[in-house]
């Protein structure tokens, strides 16, 4: 290898760590902080920042609304012009009415406890003026909003380790999520389209929109200051016509595109036809559709700016919900301010795009260029959960002051007394209203609903949010990571979006995907991969580029024959193709010196010229929400950043030795940089197949492993954890700059691969019975059950039930397990029924109590009494927390960190289990046959290394990459195993544990960190002799829960017919399920019509026909003489003779049902029955 | 499905134990910690659920003061 070790132990500076931890704020894992900075970073973004934040950005797009408090048609009235001016965001905090708190902070430990959310006050400064007059302001409060923690609302934000200790957290507390009823809740990333770039799409489903609409489309997404956005998109009509269409507030509108050039400047057909067709006179492809977009225009006989802007505002007047004082020029105005290319807010940028973009159109449907890829990294961004946040606070103050003209619209209609000047007018206005925006966004939070009248220009309505498992470690920080596609594309038919492209190179990680249905859908961030959460300074690139010589924007100048400069979607110049070319290389040299005002973070896509490739250009990106990555500038030597967008046109080497000359700028800093965090901690990985690294990023977050160490101050339903877990001898150097020992998730493990008792077939593993006794393992679960005894009360009603007991008599048994106060002695141990609270009841007068429902035995680990909101009241909340042992059971499932999942089968006596010369005994034994087909070959490696690290004492560096073709593990690791008098392959000689022979064979033995999974036998296994039967047709329920059974369906039933097992057959099908004895009339047939007679004197109870029997009466009718002993009953008293020719058969009881079910629409079913 | 499990807590009865003599001590009454100052007290039953010191709402039931045998097998 060469490269020094850089992999430790570093024990004692990590129980140091533990003991006292750090009174400073310096960070120790830089990266974990990094990994959730994008969801902080977003949150912060929304109160801090340019002009307030973004909420505050919001507001003032919002602008303010107009009522007037005339009745009648002929007046206006009073004009009252309403606005949020401001929005401020508390800190969480107590109530104010709560005068008992010390600590007036609202911490996340106590909302996790007490199951409620971290959230704090949301503030609007309300202003209004009255005809325009000076305006009044009043502060509002809007309810409490969830509050991201480690956030600039949050208390954590900046505590050191021993203060966020102090503070009941984990000693390094990442943040990232909220708190919401006390579940921890994250905003997913999304994949949207990339901002303000016009995207060029041939979609079939574009034709649909209507005759004469055509496949092509160029769709652009704008996004306002405050991350709004807005989605425009052109259309290609077959004639050669050209609409602009744009959803608002979930309708679509399309609207001609000159009319969107006129009303934007004033301008002329000549100027059109230039700022489209440029030089390239010579096109008739394109002069001629030019000369019918802009003649088949002449129909609405609009010229001016002005009239086109009054024609405009009069058709959009009711959708804009403009008042009457308004103009239709003044709405034409708020239209395109609202709706057309809303990145930009001069008219003549906006002009200028919209001719670049129809240029860019035709070139499509000329198939001068082709269509971009809307599935490729190169046109996405990420939608971070801030920003989605803020468009919905925007969106909701939005509905705020829309419901205040409705409340005073209402109160003018009734013919309230309106007064505008009154404050007591307004601030009735204001109570009657719903202010409570707080509550719409823990809605939100906790379902993940998105409720919208808008759609915020967003895909899906639900499944925005996700809760934050803590499994493992492993699975938290992948949460934060992960960036979803869109559930729209779930149901998609098509796999082309779930295609790993080159594209996605160091920004989306190839291996870290599930299988099955998400795949491909959830993809996770490659480690290095940053997305801003601020836009970039990009104010000094237009000097820049002056100087490198492009022309300025309003130069004579159009096409693909030019190469187009546009910053963040705003055309800044022109330039030719070979000075382009020079001008990306150049500022990209200047920006990497640090020189000229640029920002590193400038995204440089110079796109050039092809032979029908991508429309060429220029693409200079400095906005939010990009995503980029460090890669190493070879000219200067230095670090640069790069985006997806113009990644696709660079040549970045992947190692230092394949750089060429003139040919590659950058190279990367480590090929493991393209990696996510979680396949960078699979060793060795590069050795596997590579479906077994994707199982391994699966299997490591199903891992039984460290989920945190404040777990006493949780109150989580279900919790994993590893008792004796370890730090793996061969670990990844990123293992540890991650932090990941802070949270172990598996034991080291002597592993030999054997076929030994034949209890290792099929992906079984043998754990030595010892091994297991000293802990190998051992886990526990920890289950949270909470009682609230107010729940079955109504409000306003006095508590009827008290916890405690009674005075009255109870069992005395209940005293085992409960103390004198009700609750459970802590540490006792609880099983199926036990009580675990006593409670007495007022309105009974007797003491009750609440028992243990899981048949698994417990120990009751914590009862926390949780206080109500005010903190007047006695006891009524609490939360049991339970503990549940579980030691490896033969059923439980074991991992390694390759793919290589199995089940325990036994545990094997160590006096039984091989041995090997120095008189190791392996923990673990798996089947050689666990190899061949699965080709992990990472897993030997480990293996070796691992035995080589133990026999050392040294940790070993399981990066990959690292090795090669001359330089092979085998001999690295060979070579310490033999310094240390071990066999340099890791084969041994092993002895037989039962007879104590030397097996034939060398077996190969070594250390394998193995990971337990959270799939236990206990929580799985399902049997049932008899039990719970449906009540219609008698056969079992399904079910674990209800001990049902399962089913043996079509399938299992082909294959027990094909093996000819008949009476297993008969048992499963009949036995075991609806056998019934069922008396039947052997004369009609008839299942249904047999009774059972009432006994009389003398004789005992029979069956008989009532069908077949004659009712006694009319049988003395015709005089026949009726024996005694021949007349029955029924249950009524009526006398029957007859019915006798009856016998029991064995049925299915469905029969009987299907039937009676048939007997009710008037069908009989008989039945031969013939003795056998 | 349970595997053989060492025996919970368990009030020691028999006069054999060692425990005897400890019974008196049983009047003990049952304390809470609040969860975040850690403060100790004893809690009557129409008591608001806050702690007597600095006012928290979240209260740890602690664990008995009696004295607790458990045979290990």
């Amino acid at each position: 290898m060469g490269v020094t070790q850089l992999a430790k132990f570093g024990t004692l500076e990590r129980e140091e760590r533990f003991k006292n931890p750090p009174k400073n704020k310096k960070e120790l894992y830089p990266l974990l902080r990094d990994a959730v900075a994008p969801h902080v970073g977003s949150f912060n973004a929304l109160t801090e920042g340019i002009d307030g934040g973004l909420l505050n950005l919001a507001v003032k797009d919002i602008g303010s609304k107009t009522i007037f408090d005339s009745n009648d048609s002929d007046r206006l009235g009073n004009k009252l012009s309403i606005r949020v001016e401001s929005v401020q965001i508390a800190k969480p905090a107590v109530p104010q009415n709560d005068k008992l708190s010390l600590n007036r902070k609202t911490l996340p430990s106590e909302c996790r406890e007490r199951m409620n959310s971290y959230r704090s006050r949301l503030m609007l400064k309300v202003s209004w003026s009255v005809n325009d007059g000076e305006e009044v302001s009043e502060v509002r409060e809007a309810g409490q909003i969830p509050i991201m923690l480690k956030s600039n609302r949050c208390h954590l934000e900046n505590m050191s380790p021993y203060e966020l200790v102090e503070h009941r957290e984990e000693s390094d507390e990442l943040g990232g999520y909220f708190i919401v009823n006390g579940i921890e809740k994250l905003i997913r990333l999304l994949i949207v389209q990339r901002r303000n770039h016009p995207m060029a799409i041939i979609r079939p489903s574009f034709s649909n929109r209507g005759t004469s609409y055509t496949k092509y489309g160029i769709q652009i997404r704008c996004v306002r200051p405050d991350q709004t956005s807005q989605t425009n998109v052109l259309h290609y009509l077959s004639d050669g016509n050209v609409t602009f269409r744009f959803s608002w507030k979930k309708n679509e509108y399309l609207v001609p595109v000159v009319m969107i050039l006129k009303a934007l400047i004033e301008t002329n057909d000549r100027e059109i036809f230039d700022g489209i067709v440029g030089a390239d006179t010579t096109n008739s492809f394109l002069t001629d559709r030019l000369e019918l977009l802009l003649r088949s225009y002449k129909q609405y006989n609009l010229y001016s700016k002005q009239e086109t802007l009054a024609y405009l505002g009069d058709k959009f007047r009711i959708v804009f919900g403009a008042t009457p004082d308004v103009s239709d020029i003044d709405v034409g105005k708020e239209v395109l301010r609202r709706i057309v290319l809303v990145h930009l807010d001069k008219s003549s940028d906006k002009f200028r795009m919209l001719l670049f973009m129809i240029r860019k159109l035709y070139s499509l449907v000329a198939g001068d260029c082709s269509p971009d890829n809307p599935d490729a990294t190169q046109h996405q961004e990420v939608l971070l959960g801030g920003f989605l946040y803020g468009m919905i606070i925007k969106e909701k103050i939005d509905e705020y002051l829309q419901n205040i003209k409705l409340q005073i619209q209402s109160d003018i209609n009734r013919g309230v007394a309106v007064n505008f000047n009154d404050r007591k007018y307004m601030s009735r206005v204001f109570l009657r209203i719903n202010e409570n925006i707080g509550q719409k966004l823990q809605y939100f939070l906790s379902t993940g609903n998105l409720v919208s009248q808008s759609g915020l220009d967003l895909q899906q309505v639900s499944g925005y949010t996700v809760v934050a498992e803590k499994i493992n470690f492993h699975r938290f920080i992948s949460h934060f990571r992960m960036v979803h596609r869109g559930s729209f594309f779930a149901e998609l038919k098509t796999t082309t979006v779930r295609k790993l492209l080159p594209e996605s190179w160091g920004f989306l990680c190839p291996v870290h995907t599930p299988d099955g249905s998400p795949c491909g859908l959830l993809n996770h961030l490659a480690h290095k991969c940053k997305i801003s959460t601020v836009a970039s300074d990009v104010s000094k690139v237009p000097a820049a580029l002056a100087q490198l010589g492009i022309s300025p924007a309003n130069s004579f100048a159009a096409g693909p024959s030019l190469s187009c400069v546009q910053l963040d979607g705003k055309i800044v110049g022109w330039t030719t193709h070979e000075q382009a070319k020079i001008v990306a290389d150049t500022l990209r040299f200047w920006k990497v010196e640090g020189t000229h005002g640029l920002p590193l973070d400038l995204e440089i896509g110079y796109v050039p010229p092809s032979s029908k490739g991508q429309y060429p250009g220029l693409f200079l990106f400095g906005g939010a929400a990009r995503m980029m990555r460090p890669v190493k500038y070879l000219p200067l030597g230095k670090e640069d950043i790069l985006g997806p967008f113009e990644q696709v046109y660079m040549n970045v080497a992947v190692v230092p030795r394949e750089i060429e000359n003139n040919i590659h700028t950058h190279v990367e800093f480590s090929p493991t940089n393209i990696l996510s965090i979680l396949a960078n901690l699979t060793p060795f990985s590069d050795f596997n197949q590579s479906p077994r690294n994707m199982y391994q990023c699966q299997m490591g977050k199903q891992t039984m492993g460290t989920p945190g160490v404040a777990l006493a101050h949780r109150s989580d339903n279900k919790l994993y954890r590893l008792q004796s877990g370890q730090t793996p001898i061969v670990k990844a150097n990123l293992y540890d700059e991650y932090g990941m020992d802070n949270f172990p998730n598996g034991t080291n493990a002597v592993v030999a691969v054997i076929s030994y008792t034949g209890y290792d077939m099929d992906d079984a593993m043998i754990i030595n019975k010892s091994a297991d006794e000293r802990g190998f393992g051992y886990g526990t679960v920890y289950k949270v059950e909470k009682v609230d005894l107010s729940q079955s009360r109504r409000r306003g009603d006095p508590i009827a039930q008290h916890i405690g007991f009674g005075p009255d008599e109870w069992p005395e048994v209940w005293k085992e397990k409960l103390d004198s106060d009700g609750l459970p002695t802590i540490g006792v141990k609880v099983e199926e029924g036990d009580p675990i609270l006593a409670y007495y009841d007022d309105t009974l007068g007797k003491t009750k109590v609440k028992t243990y429902h899981s048949s698994e035995p417990a120990y009751i680990e914590e009862v926390k009494l949780l206080g109500d909101d005010n903190g007047d009241q006695e006891c009524q909340q609490l939360t049991i927390k339970y503990r549940i042992t579980r030691q490896p059971l033969i059923g439980d499932k074991f991992s390694s960190r390759h793919g290589q999942k199995g089940v325990c089968s036994r545990k094997w006596p160590q006096i039984d289990m091989p041995f090997s010369e120095t008189g190791i005994q392996p923990d673990v034994i798996i089947n050689p046959h666990a190899f061949p087909s699965r080709m992990t070959i990472g897993m030997f490696v480990e293996s070796l290394a691992g035995k080589a690290g133990a026999l050392h004492g040294i940790a070993q560096d399981s990066t990959p990459w690292k090795f090669s073709e001359d330089d092979t593990p085998a001999d690295y690791f060979g070579e310490q195993l033999l310094k240390s008098g071990y066999n340099y392959h890791g084969n041994e000689p092993m002895y037989s544990g039962a007879t104590g022979e030397e097996l034939r064979a060398d077996i190969y033995i070594g250390v394998v960190y193995y990971q337990r999974l959270r799939h236990m036998v206990n929580d799985k296994f399902q049997v049932r002799s008899t039990g719970p039967v449906n009540s219609l047709t008698m056969q079992p329920v399904k079910g674990r829960k209800r001990s049902g059974g399962i089913r043996v369906g079509e399938m299992e039933r082909d294959a027990l017919i094909g093996h000819g097992t008949a009476f297993l057959l008969q048992d499963r099908l009949l036995n075991c399920s609806d056998y019934t004895q069922t008396p039947i009339c052997r004369s009609c047939g008839s299942l249904l019509n047999t009774q059972t007679s009432v006994p009389r004197i003398g004789t005992s109870a029979s069956v008989r026909c009532r069908r077949c029997a004659t009712k006694l009466e009319s049988y003395t009718q015709k005089a026949q003489y009726v024996s005694e002993s021949d007349i029955w009953e029924d249950g009524q008293g009526k006398k029957f003779v007859g019915g006798d020719n009856t016998t029991s058969v064995a049925i299915p009881f469905v029969l009987k049902y299907l039937d009676s079910e048939l007997a009710a629409m008037g069908i009989r079913m008989r039945y031969n029955v013939v003795p056998q | 499905m349970s595997s053989p499990q060492r025996e919970g807590f368990s009030a020691p009865s028999s006069l054999s134990h060692a425990a005897h003599g400890q019974i008196t001590s049983k009047t003990l009454g049952i304390k809470y910690n609040c969860a975040q100052c850690g403060s100790s007290f004893q809690l009557s039953r129409s008591d608001a659920i806050r702690c007597k010191e600095c006012g928290h709402r979240v209260l740890y039931k602690a664990r008995t003061r009696r004295m607790v045998q458990f045979e290990a097998r």
